[in-house]
């Protein structure tokens, strides 16, 4: 079975370990390009001071290396190819060819055709997607620190052990449709809209209760530009929602801190001059503590980031385990 | 030893349709049997059920014993070449026999290997490149190469030129009278089983509708020869068909009796004339019993 395997699937794992050496070879070339600007333009040395602004050196050093973010998009789809060309054929290109005719009665039973074929893609996956999930994750390093956001989508679904999850669950995904649809094509076009649908599904309504949310308030400051922040620093945590709220709780702004407008000069006449004239900063302090605004935020906190990869990662390992119990089913009892 | 093949009331339905039903029957040891009956009567399906590719719908077949779905390890003892004969078409043909070797534990590499050369087979050819008597032999070598008990071969023929045919043919008898195994091979072309084959099994429309050694089969039908009578009745034998010119009537018969009455001549038939005078009566059926009696007598007869 073991020679079987490796000769059926030899020219895929090839492919699949040529497109991971391009990538570290893209990824490793960039990176020193990027990690020489990083630290020759004091960017690193003053994210390294928490409290200093370092807004404009970000904002430049985003504006050079904005050519690689196609790159992330790449890293998305990276675990679904591995479902549409190594999942969606394991068992469609059989049925499909009429070769589970031969392969299904030679002396191996299908249970042991099956877990040992999976296993050895599942396994090769596995490796390819670690290598892989390792090399991003140092690779956006830089971008993650400029950003302060890891619980980010774009950074969160392409770094840890999430990719590795996804890539598993790609694999057992493409390999389950092919068992049903039986055909390479339709499977693989199936495959593609099911984990697109999966993966934003539970992006948007699974991963912000992975555990229960925190909620703190501040009151608001006024800061330069009109207009006015709250809160502390939430760096690096996931916030998912924050309004601004006066004295008795009724919501004056749905955003954190409040925009000036003329709302605020209605609220606080007597303290604001009228428009067209702007208030001083001392006069926006009176208004707002007059009004008692406060910035309510209801975030994820940043140390719960690996906990958060943890239980994504869980739920997709436990998706490709049941999809591919079930291809396993079929294939022993429901095919041919 | 256990009986190769033995159902009883074997059937299958896909959707609403029945691809075979109550089909019992059993091909005997060391028998090279041949399935025959137009596209559509049921003999891929009893070949699939025969080695496990498909379960039954109701009734229960045994293949060498053991029921093949349930007891996948049968299979080590059973070498099946599929229709249109799949192979992988990128394996070379080497590898192919690798796999053989790889997923069987009885295989014999040196039969196999020889086999494969004394057909002029390139073993380094890809198997998407051979010619459909090379394909065959590839497969039936991949069959062999298992030694099994029992050979199931569904349609074998039917892609071969007839040289590539009788070739084929030739090197299955040659395998078979070897190692003295079973063999059940479909198929639709009569004529080249007669030549191989010493058991009939008649599939039409989903039944079994003839069953029994062709020797034995063939003693007990006639076709009978005479004026033209309107009487379709001759003492001691089953009429299968009549056909009947301004002349002369002509009678397919089944029995065992003497033919007392002079105006009939008796002709021996061939194994295409029966299978061809069955399946043009569908209603008709020769099964092991007493002789003489449908299959319709039978089920009316009490227990």
């Amino acid at each position: 079975m073991i020679w079987l395997t490796w000769r059926q699937h030899r020219q895929q794992a090839l492919a699949g370990a040529i497109g991971l050496g391009l990538l570290a070879l893209v990824l490793f070339v960039t990176h020193v390009g990027m990690a020489g600007t990083f630290n020759s333009t004091g960017l690193a040395s003053c994210l390294s001071n928490p409290g200093r602004d370092c807004g404009a050196l970000a904002e430049t050093f985003d504006q050079h290396y904005r050519g690689l973010q196609f790159l992330a998009a790449l890293f998305l789809v990276i675990p679904l190819l591995v479902g549409l060309f190594w999942g969606a054929p394991f068992v469609a290109r059989e049925l499909e060819q009429g070769t589970y005719r031969l392969v299904w009665t030679q002396s191996v039973t299908r249970r042991r055709w099956f877990s040992t074929k999976f296993a050895a893609v599942a396994g090769a996956a596995l490796l390819g997607a670690t290598a892989y999930a390792a090399l991003v994750t140092w690779w956006t390093q830089m971008f993650v620190r400029i950003h302060a956001s890891r619980f980010n989508p774009g950074f969160f679904d392409i770094r840890g052990m999430v990719p590795v999850a996804y890539i598993l669950f790609a694999l057992a995904l493409g390999v389950l449709i092919g068992t049903l649809v039986r055909r390479t094509l339709p499977a693989m076009g199936l495959t593609l809209a099911a984990f697109v649908g999966v993966r934003v599904l539970v992006n948007i309504f699974a991963r912000p209760h992975y555990m229960a949310a925190k909620i703190t308030s501040f009151p608001v400051v006024p800061k330069g530009g009109g207009i006015l922040v709250g809160g502390p620093d939430l760096a690096n945590g996931w916030i998912l929602n924050q309004v601004t709220v006066d004295r008795f709780g009724h919501l004056a702004y749905s955003g954190g801190g409040i925009s000036f407008s003329p709302m605020l000069t209605s609220h606080c006449s007597g303290l604001i001059p009228p428009p067209p004239a702007l208030p001083t900063p001392a006069q926006l302090s009176q208004c707002i503590s007059h009004l008692g605004l406060r910035t309510v935020t209801t975030y994820q906190p940043a140390g719960r980031f690996w906990a958060f990869q943890g239980i994504e990662s869980t739920i997709y390992v436990a998706l490709a385990a049941a999809l591919f119990l079930t291809a396993g089913w079929f294939v022993r009892r429901r095919i041919a | 030893m256990n009986t190769p093949i033995e159902t009883t009331g074997l059937s299958k339905r896909y959707g609403r349709n029945w691809a075979l039903r109550d089909c019992s029957l059993s091909v005997p040891a060391g028998k090279i049997a041949a399935l025959v009956g137009p596209n559509g009567a049921g003999k891929t399906t009893l070949l699939h059920l025969a080695v496990g590719l498909l379960d039954p719908t109701a009734g229960e077949i045994r293949t060498l014993g053991e029921s093949p779905r349930e007891n996948a390890q049968v299979l080590a003892r059973i070498g099946f070449v599929a229709q249109d004969v799949p192979l992988y078409s990128g394996f070379k043909v080497k590898e192919m026999l690798e796999l053989g070797r790889h997923l069987n534990p009885t295989w014999d590499q040196e039969l196999a290997l020889d086999r494969v050369r004394r057909h002029d087979i390139d073993l380094d050819q890809r198997a998407g490149t051979l010619s459909g008597g090379q394909r065959a032999q590839v497969a039936l070598t991949l069959a062999i190469g298992k030694r099994p008990e029992l050979l199931l071969l569904d349609e074998p023929l039917a892609s071969l030129d007839p040289l590539a045919r009788r070739e084929f043919l030739g090197s299955l008898m040659e395998a078979a009278s070897e190692s003295e195994i079973t063999v059940l091979l479909s198929s639709h072309l009569v004529t080249d089983m007669e030549r191989v084959c010493d058991y009939l099994i008649v599939l039409s429309s989903a039944r079994v509708q003839v069953l029994g050694g062709v020797e034995e089969l063939l003693a007990t039908h006639r076709v009978l020869t005479g004026p033209r009578t309107d009487r379709d009745h001759v003492p001691g034998w089953e009429v299968i068909s009549s056909s009947h010119t301004e002349r002369q009537s002509t009678l397919f018969v089944r029995g065992a009796a003497h033919i007392l009455d002079p105006a009939w001549t008796a002709h021996e038939v061939t194994l295409e004339d029966l299978v061809l005078a069955y399946l043009a009566q569908p209603t008709a059926s020769a099964l092991p019993g007493p002789l003489g009696s449908t299959r319709r007598d039978r089920m009316e007869a009490p227990a």
